[in-house]
């Protein structure tokens, strides 16, 4: 029996000052929120990533363009052209990694040169970054032309290439951003592999 | 002066105790452990919101964002005025609603669909390959996660108001509006997360392009999937007498997750063909939902419109409301159709119709007794029905 006062609990349900009736649904949601927020995340840390690129991989990055991975990084985003499945140029992604250096590449619509996406991705992610080195013109194999700006700090080295994927019509063509970023110490052991893989970005077919 | 029987009184009586109906909503309940949990949630969801657009508002993204907030704040006003609509029978009080609402926006996104959508993500793609978590991954989380974190929602408002969230209809109800909440804030999210594909560029535009694309497909998105969802979890739980339908409960919640599924992953179900990529979430998804929609809300409805009918059975003996005003007040769309053709006035039959559920709120707040409301609402009936 209640008092049927609103909000009196009578003491043979009171627990700590609170209503033990109400305790199960309370302590339902809340072990159900923390096994979604906690549980996926502890199952995640537990399954290895085991898609490494191999000899022969070619990405996909939208309207045939193209880019040959390293061998031997995990592809933890991206299409490869193998798996038939259409790719936007303007909303591509793609990530590399190996041990403590991340390779990742992003598609964007954007009006401009090469130069002009570079410094509009700077001032957007990052304004006051120590971006110091100054841009430096990159040609591909394929004679795409880009521009290269990179940066260190504790935190390790970052490189940033900036393309549009055309060489005929650059200006209305899509945008490219690869970002590069390695722990320290780490960078000189991977950009032999890095200069490679940039190199090997295509326009595609159409060029 | 009315006139009942103890029996119709006696069924009335019934229906306002069961179905709690007038019952008033207190949301501050330190002594109820289902408040501190909600605030837990939204406290935590809140910060969430904060640690992930406060550097946009601050920054390069400030026009997306505040964008998004006034476009879709626009966009919730017609939501508002339907889902108002739609909350009728034994209506559900305002504030109530706005709690579920702000679950929806707050917890349910940034507290626990966030993260977890972040992790399973990850783990399809660890699975699937990127390949295949691009053309699944969605679908494969988004109905569990989501699904579940609304949910929630209305366990704890179970939990801080037990006498008023009694039936099916309820769940549909109070899962729309923690639906729409978590549309609305994942749309702002959207229309940020857009500005940041094209690094800033064009902004405005960018916010308007997302208005147009998730403001015509909202109309079968989370609104629509934790109605049905949270109806299922009334129908599994059963807290009115004889609604207890664990089977029925059950498929409508596989329903709502399916549909979710199936929406989220519309390019790798018609992948076999192009057209249907582009019109099959539109052209079969869509009618789809909307019709699974209208039945749940017909199954659903039918405990409250019991409740009503038995609400209302003295005032039909008194001779205040005839039967096909009770019809058109406790039934269907087609009954109140068909009531206007009987008035021969939309006009009237809607004032006639909106007066005894006027009169029906009043005997619940009242808990059946005789009060100057009441009179007020019954003169009221009265004077419209011309008698």
């Amino acid at each position: 029996m209640t008092t049927g006062i609103p909000g009196w609990v009578p003491v043979e349900h009171r627990w700590f000052g609170l209503d033990r009736r109400q305790m199960k649904p309370a302590v339902f949601v809340l072990v159900v929120a923390l096994l979604l927020i906690y549980g996926w995340p502890a199952l995640n840390a537990i399954v290895p990533w085991d898609n490494p690129t191999r000899a022969g991989d070619v990405l996909n990055l939208g309207d045939g363009a193209t880019a040959v991975p390293p061998v031997g990084w995990q592809l933890e985003d991206g299409t490869l052209v193998s798996d038939r499945t259409g790719v936007s140029p303007t909303s591509d992604n793609v990530k590399l990694v190996k041990a403590g250096t991340t390779i990742q590449m992003t598609g964007a619509s954007f009006n401009g040169t090469a130069a002009q996406f570079l410094d509009q991705v700077i001032r957007s992610e990052d304004p006051e970054a120590d971006i110091s080195a100054a841009p430096a013109t990159f040609t591909t194999a394929s004679g795409l032309v880009g521009v290269v700006r990179s940066a260190s700090g504790s935190g390790g080295d970052e490189l940033l290439a900036a393309f549009k994927m055309s060489k005929s019509d650059p200006a209305a063509a899509p945008a490219l951003l690869v970002e590069v970023a390695a722990v320290p110490g780490e960078f000189q052991q991977v950009s032999r592999e890095i200069d490679t893989f940039l190199r090997s970005i295509t326009s595609g077919v159409n060029e | 002066m009315t006139v009942t029987t103890a029996a119709t009184k006696d069924a009335q009586r019934a229906a306002i105790d069961e179905s709690g109906w007038g019952a008033r909503f207190k949301f501050f309940q330190p002594h109820n452990p289902a408040f501190w949990v909600y605030v837990i949630g939204v406290g935590a969801g809140a910060i969430g919101m904060i640690k992930y657009f406060g550097p946009a508002l601050g920054g390069t993204y400030r026009l997306a964002v505040t964008s998004g907030i006034v476009f879709f704040g626009i966009y919730l006003i017609p939501w508002l005025i339907f889902l108002r609509r739609q909350n009728r029978y034994t209506a559900q009080p305002g504030k109530l609603l706005a709690t579920g609402f702000v679950w929806g926006a707050v917890a349910a996104t940034f507290w626990i669909a966030l993260p977890a959508n972040t992790a399973l993500l990850e783990i399809w793609t660890k699975l699937l390959g990127p390949s295949g978590a691009s053309t699944w991954g969605a679908g494969f989380s988004a109905p569990i996660d989501e699904e579940w974190s609304k949910g929630l929602g209305l366990i704890l408002l179970i939990a801080l108001a037990p006498r008023l969230v009694r039936s099916a209809y309820d769940g549909f109800i109070i899962g729309a509006f923690i639906g729409l909440g978590f549309q609305v804030s994942e749309d702002v999210l959207y229309a940020y997360n857009n500005a940041t594909s094209s690094f800033g560029v064009g902004q405005l535009e960018s916010s308007l392009f997302i208005l147009a694309l998730r403001g015509f497909a909202g109309i079968t998105s989370h609104a629509l999937f934790s109605a049905v969802f949270c109806a299922g979890v009334m129908w599994i739980l059963g807290r009115a007498p004889g609604e207890r339908r664990i089977g029925r409960g059950v498929a409508a919640c596989l329903a709502a997750m399916f549909l979710h599924f199936a929406w989220d992953d519309a390019s790798g179900l018609f992948a076999w063909s192009n057209f249907l990529i582009v019109v099959g979430p539109y052209l079969i998804l869509m009618p789809l939902a909307i019709g699974t929609l209208l039945v749940v809300r017909r199954l659903a409805s039918a405990k409250e419109r019991a409740w009503m009918r038995e609400l209302l059975a003295p005032e039909v003996e008194a001779g205040v409301i005839d039967p096909p005003l009770l019809d058109a007040v406790s039934g269907l769309h087609k009954d109140r159709r068909h009531y206007r053709k009987v008035v021969h006035s939309r006009h009237r039959a809607r004032h006639l119709v909106e007066s005894a559920g006027d009169l029906a709120q009043e005997i619940a707040a009242a808990g059946g007794q005789e009060t100057e409301r009441v009179a007020h609402a019954r003169a009221e009936v009265l004077r419209l029905r011309g008698t």
